[in-house]
Formats: C-alpha cells, sequence, structure tokens
C-alpha cells in the first residue's frame, strides 16, 4: 500500500529514512527501485549511500554539503516529477539456483538450535502446517513453482530479500525468537513472506527450509559469476529454485570447490511490469 | 627501493587495518561502511606522524599487537592508553616517535579507554577492496584481523624526515575518556521513536544504560529498563512481523540504538545495513568515537539533542581533528 506521500524519519545527523508505504507487495517495492534510481541519476554529490528496502529507502548523505531539509524537499521533488506506482519494461536476469530441500546441513542446525530450545518446532514442519502444506514435498513444489523478484539486499554482504512473483505461492512464516547465532552457507530461509539466501554463516532469524551449494558471494571472485562483483545478485534479478538430490548437490559442490562450477543465468530477458501485474491480477493476487 | 613494511610480532586482540572513510557505495549490497570506530583518536594519530588525516592505519581493541620494524618511520599511539613500549622502553601516547629499522613497538592491554591507534607514516598499504582499505573482520572484507608472523606494506613516507622535532596533541584538544566509567552520549530521537510510547521515549534519555560485554565493531549491547510501545506498533500490517519492535525490512543508519525485542543494540561500524527491527533513537555522529571507548560495565546516558547541535558537534570535531591541531613534544 503506498502513501500519498513520501514520510522522511531521520536517522541522526547522516542518514534518512524515506518511506513509501507500508507492506511487502511488488508494486510499492518496485516504486521504491525507481525512485532510488531517479534519486542516483541526479548525482546529488551530497549522498553517499542509498540503500533500497522493500517499502521503504535509506539515504546516507553529508549534512555539511545539503541540508536535511533541502535533501527530503529534493527527493520529494524527484518523486513528483516521476510519480508513484510500477510501469514499463526493464532488462531483468534470471537466476537459476539448485536447492538441496531439507538438507542435512539445515537439518543439524534447527537440531542445535532445538537443544536449547526444545519447544521450538522443527523449521520445515512449522512452515508446513502455518501454510496448509501436506508435507515437505509440498513445500518444497510451491517453494520452486514460481519467480521471485530480488527485491533488496543487505544485512550481510551479498544477502539477497526474494519476493515471490506467483500470488500463491506466498508462504509465510515467524522469525526466530530469539534469533540463531549461527546460520550454514547456502541456507534458504523464510520469514515474514520473504526468502532469503545466506551467503555465508552468519547468524539469522528465518526458518530453514534447505540449502544451495552454489554460493551467492565470493570475496575471492574465483568462479567465473563473479568476475564483476563480490556478489552475485543485484536489486531487479528474478530467482528460481531448482529442486536436487543429496547426489547432485553433492557433484555441484565438488565443481565449486574445484572452481569450475558456472552459475544458471539468462541474461537475455526483459521484464514488462505491465504484463506481470495482469498475469498477478489474472491469478488472484494483489501484485 | 625495497618495499617498506612491518612484521606482527603478537596480534594482540583483533587488530584491524582502518582507513576513513570507509567502504562508501557499497551498502545497498550488505557490505557495511566499517572504517575506524574512534575517527578523533584515529586522525590525530596520523597528523602526528605527517600522513593524510584520513590514512589507513591500525586499530587496536583491548589488548595492543607487538610489530616488528623493518624500515625507519615515524609512529603515534592514539586511543586507549595501551602503555606502549619501543624496544622495552616506555614511550608517550600521543606523540610521534621515531622508529629504526630492527626495532619493537608493543602495546599492551587498555587501561583507560578500550581501542587504541597506531599511526606510522606512510600509512598501511594493504590492498583496496570496494575503494577502501578499511577491514570488515567478520566477512573478511579488505582483509582480516592481524596474525602472528604476518608482514603488513607500508605506504611512500611524505616529507617528515627522521631528524624532525617529536610532536604531540596538547591535551585539551585530546578526547577526555571517563575515569568514572560513565559516558554522556549525544543522541537524536528518531527515525522509528514513534513506535515507543512517550514514556519509553523519556525513559530512554533519563535511564543508565550498561554496556554489556558481547559488544563489538557491529553493535554495542545495552543493559537497561524495559521499553513500552506506541499503538502503531502493536496494531500493524501483519507483514511488519508479530514483535512489537519488528518493521519490514528497511535501512540501519550508523549509530542508530536498534531494539530487538527488548535488547538496545546500538549498530556501529561493522553493524548489518538492514535489518527486521525498529531504530528510535540515533547518536550523533560525533559521538561516536565515545562508544569505540566505552568498555564493558561502563555506564551510558543518552542526552537528546536536535540536528542543529549535531552540526556544532560536528564543527567541533573536525578543528581538532585538522592539521595544526599538533604542538612541539
Amino acid at each position: 500500500m503506498l502513501h500519498d506521500e513520501l514520510r522522511f524519519y531521520p536517522g541522526g545527523d547522516r542518514a534518512i529514512e524515506v518511506e513509501l508505504g507500508d507492506g511487502m507487495d511488488f508494486t510499492l517495492n518496485f516504486t521504491v527501485h525507481r525512485l532510488v534510481a531517479a534519486v542516483r541519476e541526479a548525482r546529488i554529490a551530497a549522498i553517499e549511500d542509498l540503500i533500497p528496502e522493500l517499502a521503504s529507502f535509506q539515504v546516507n548523505y553529508d549534512p555539511d554539503r545539503i541540508s536535511y531539509e533541502d535533501l527530503t524537499a529534493e527527493i520529494a521533488r524527484i518523486y513528483a516529477r516521476i510519480g508513484a506506482g510500477a510501469s514499463g519494461s526493464l532488462p531483468s536476469r534470471l537466476i537459476t539456483m539448485p536447492v538441496w530441500y531439507s538438507d542435512d546441513q539445515t537439518a543439524a542446525c534447527i537440531e542445535d538450535y532445538r537443544k536449547t530450545y526444545p519447544d521450538k518446532r522443527t523449521d520445515p514442519d512449522l512452515v508446513c502446517e502455518m501454510n496448509g502444506l501436506a508435507d515437505r514435498a509440498a513445500l518444497a513444489r510451491l517453494h520452486s513453482g514460481t519467480e521471485y523478484w530480488v527485491a533488496a539486499l543487505g544485512f550481510w554482504p551479498g544477502l539477497c530479500s526474494l519476493l515471490p512473483l506467483r500470488p500463491r505461492a506466498r508462504i509465510f512464516a515467524p522469525k526466530y525468537n530469539p534469533p540463531r547465532t549461527w546460520t550454514p552457507k547456502g541456507a534458504i530461509g523464510i520469514g515474514g513472506a520473504l526468502t532469503c539466501i545466506y551467503p555465508d554463516r552468519t547468524p539469522g532469524g528465518y526458518q530453514l527450509i534447505g540449502r544451495s551449494p552454489a554460493p551467492i558471494y565470493d570475496g575471492a571472485q574465483r568462479l567465473p559469476a563473479f568476475r564483476d562483483s563480490l556478489a552475485l545478485f543485484r536489486a531487479g534479478d528474478r530467482v528460481r529454485f531448482r529442486p536436487v538430490t543429496q547426489e547432485e548437490c553433492a557433484q555441484i559442490e565438488a565443481e565449486v570447490a574445484a572452481g569450475r562450477y558456472e552459475h544458471d543465468i539468462v541474461e537475455y530477458q526483459v521484464f514488462s511490469v505491465d504484463r506481470y501485474l495482469d498475469w498477478a491480477k489474472g491469478q488472484g493476487g494483489r501484485g | 627501493m625495497s618495499q617498506r613494511s612491518i612484521s606482527v610480532v603478537k596480534p594482540g586482540l583483533e587488530t584491524t587495518v582502518q582507513e576513513l572513510p570507509g567502504r562508501i557505495g557499497f551498502l545497498e549490497q550488505g557490505f557495511p561502511v566499517s572504517g575506524p570506530f574512534d575517527a578523533w583518536s584515529f586522525r590525530q594519530a596520523n597528523l602526528l606522524v605527517g600522513n593524510d588525516r584520513d590514512t589507513a592505519a591500525l586499530e587496536c581493541q583491548f589488548l595492543g599487537p607487538t610489530l616488528r620494524f623493518d624500515c625507519n618511520a615515524v609512529v603515534a599511539v592514539t586511543g586507549a592508553d595501551m602503555r606502549p613500549s619501543l624496544d622495552g622502553v616506555p614511550v608517550a601516547m600521543w606523540s610521534s616517535h621515531v622508529v629504526r629499522a630492527g626495532q619493537v613497538l608493543a602495546l599492551g592491554p587498555a587501561y583507560s579507554g578500550a581501542r587504541a591507534y597506531v599511526a606510522i607514516s606512510g600509512g598501511v598499504d594493504t590492498p583496496v577492496v570496494l575503494g577502501s582499505r578499511a577491514v570488515f573482520h567478520m566477512a573478511g572484507v579488505g582483509g582480516r584481523a592481524l596474525v602472528a608472523e604476518q608482514v603488513l606494506p607500508l605506504g611512500v613516507a611524505g616529507p617528515t624526515t627522521l631528524d624532525a622535532p617529536a610532536l604531540t596533541i596538547p591535551e585539551a584538544l585530546r578526547p577526555r575518556f571517563a575515569t568514572d566509567r560513565r559516558w554522556d552520549i549525544e543522541a537524536l530521537a528518531g527515525p522509528n521513536d514513534d513506535w515507543l510510547s512517550p514514556e519509553a521515549v523519556e525513559m530512554f534519555f533519563s535511564s543508565d544504560w550498561a554496556v554489556q560485554a558481547k559488544s563489538n565493531r557491529t553493535g554495542i549491547r545495552l543493559t537497561g529498563p524495559e521499553f513500552g510501545f506506541a499503538h502503531r506498533a502493536i496494531h500493524k500490517n501483519s507483514d511488519h512481523g508479530q514483535e512489537p519492535s519488528n518493521i519490514i525490512d528497511h535501512g540501519y543508519p550508523l549509530g542508530a540504538v536498534n531494539l530487538a525485542g527488548q535488547t538496545p543494540i546500538i549498530l556501529v561500524n561493522d553493524a548489518p545495513s538492514t535489518g527486521g527491527f525498529i531504530n528510535p533513537f540515533t547518536v550523533a555522529s560525533a559521538a561516536f568515537w565515545k562508544l569505540a571507548q566505552a568498555k564493558p560495565g561502563d555506564i551510558l546516558r543518552f542526552r537528546r539533542i536536535d540536528r542543529a547541535e549535531a552540526g556544532r558537534l560536528r564543527a567541533e570535531l573536525g578543528r581538532v581533528t585538522s592539521p595544526g591541531v599538533t604542538a612541539l613534544a
């Protein structure tokens, strides 16, 4: 749901939170990215960082070069010029990630947490129960049966927040309370209505349903997918999950270790926002 | 000319290379800004050895390293008092010292404050990663903490000659560390103060907050009273999550007081860039250095200021960290 106008919240003397709306949906997130792109194009020299998120973005700025009042007025002017809403087309890569659902490492991680918190329901079973799914196989089918929109990156280098594009594939899960102290590298988690992939062994709070052997972050830039960037994903990419067996997972891991693995990335597609929203409406979704 | 360098004899406790302004422009991919936690002490160390004030130098935490110089250099130690010595002879903090090739600089535990800075003429010349030499240790971006026997390359030293007179920072221009373990921290309300009850906002600015031992360059964890929440934190769109302090994932400002459940965590240089908890308050940028020097068990009191006062504090900090603040020792 978009607000009628931007809401600005100062974060100390060097940052501003700019909120466009309330909720997690494609149209709102797409509008965030359009506005961030327009602010970036305006080349305001005092802006140091822009962090697009689900329903808002953060601006870090040098307050000795521009005042809070001038910067917020400028962003409001840019928004008035480009307008709210989502339409048009954009190049969007489609990246397919292999996943071993209900794998051994996330199972071990969940059991480790349950040693301290024995009442914690095992993650995939909790997700099935909350979403009316018969079993883990049904969860894997639903989760891998949609494309995802890379809505934001953050929390850790390369960590991505993914929104399912097929309305019926929206899976909901509460976050851990308290959070986990560790998560296996490559783990796939669900929190709120989002899916994330953990780029490394980090703390975390999403319910774990599987693991991808294909890295999404490579500090050493060994694999071809990381030639230009340490992180695999960019906002506006799309992701699909392909279920793999334990054997194929091990095979991919061996290829990664040998520096031979090539990510499945389709570079030629253009994503039509209008056609997507029409389609989503037909699917009974709110887009 | 052979490469100038220093060798790590003992690494200390998570000693890292830091540089200003840090890693700018990569927060949107999840890379924190990093950089020195106490920029006041860091910049004065660089000015003492004749470097540009933002040059890469070492940040030492709680227990300093022992370093052997493979070349002649000018060195200065600032920040937490780690009682530095050169070949076993104590040398003054906040002063420049000429070091000859082969000499060993040893730092000990922090007697006051928590973080010390070692600047070396020419600066540390480790590889630049994403625009900066600043190290984000936990993810290994720009390198990791020092390890024994590591060799750190140094840059080419400027015009400072080895027979140049020793310099010092006059005491009045140095950061003043709390001697009673109580710190006044200037902070601003927002961005999410409207998610707390008005009483909780008042309570935050009038309570003692103890620094937990589980604090580091990603966050300073605090212990104190419980927060009450505003109506909007409890009655909200379910996309925000179930806990009152949950919010739809958003950006995290540097210095934000992040509220995870009932535990406030001040997000500092290596903190996550985004997340799903509210940030009701933000520490003024000119007060970050105090967070760097507060030790576990120290008490923080937050003093509410506005943007205009934050600007005055920034200007004051800029003045005491500019060329010209050094004096003959």
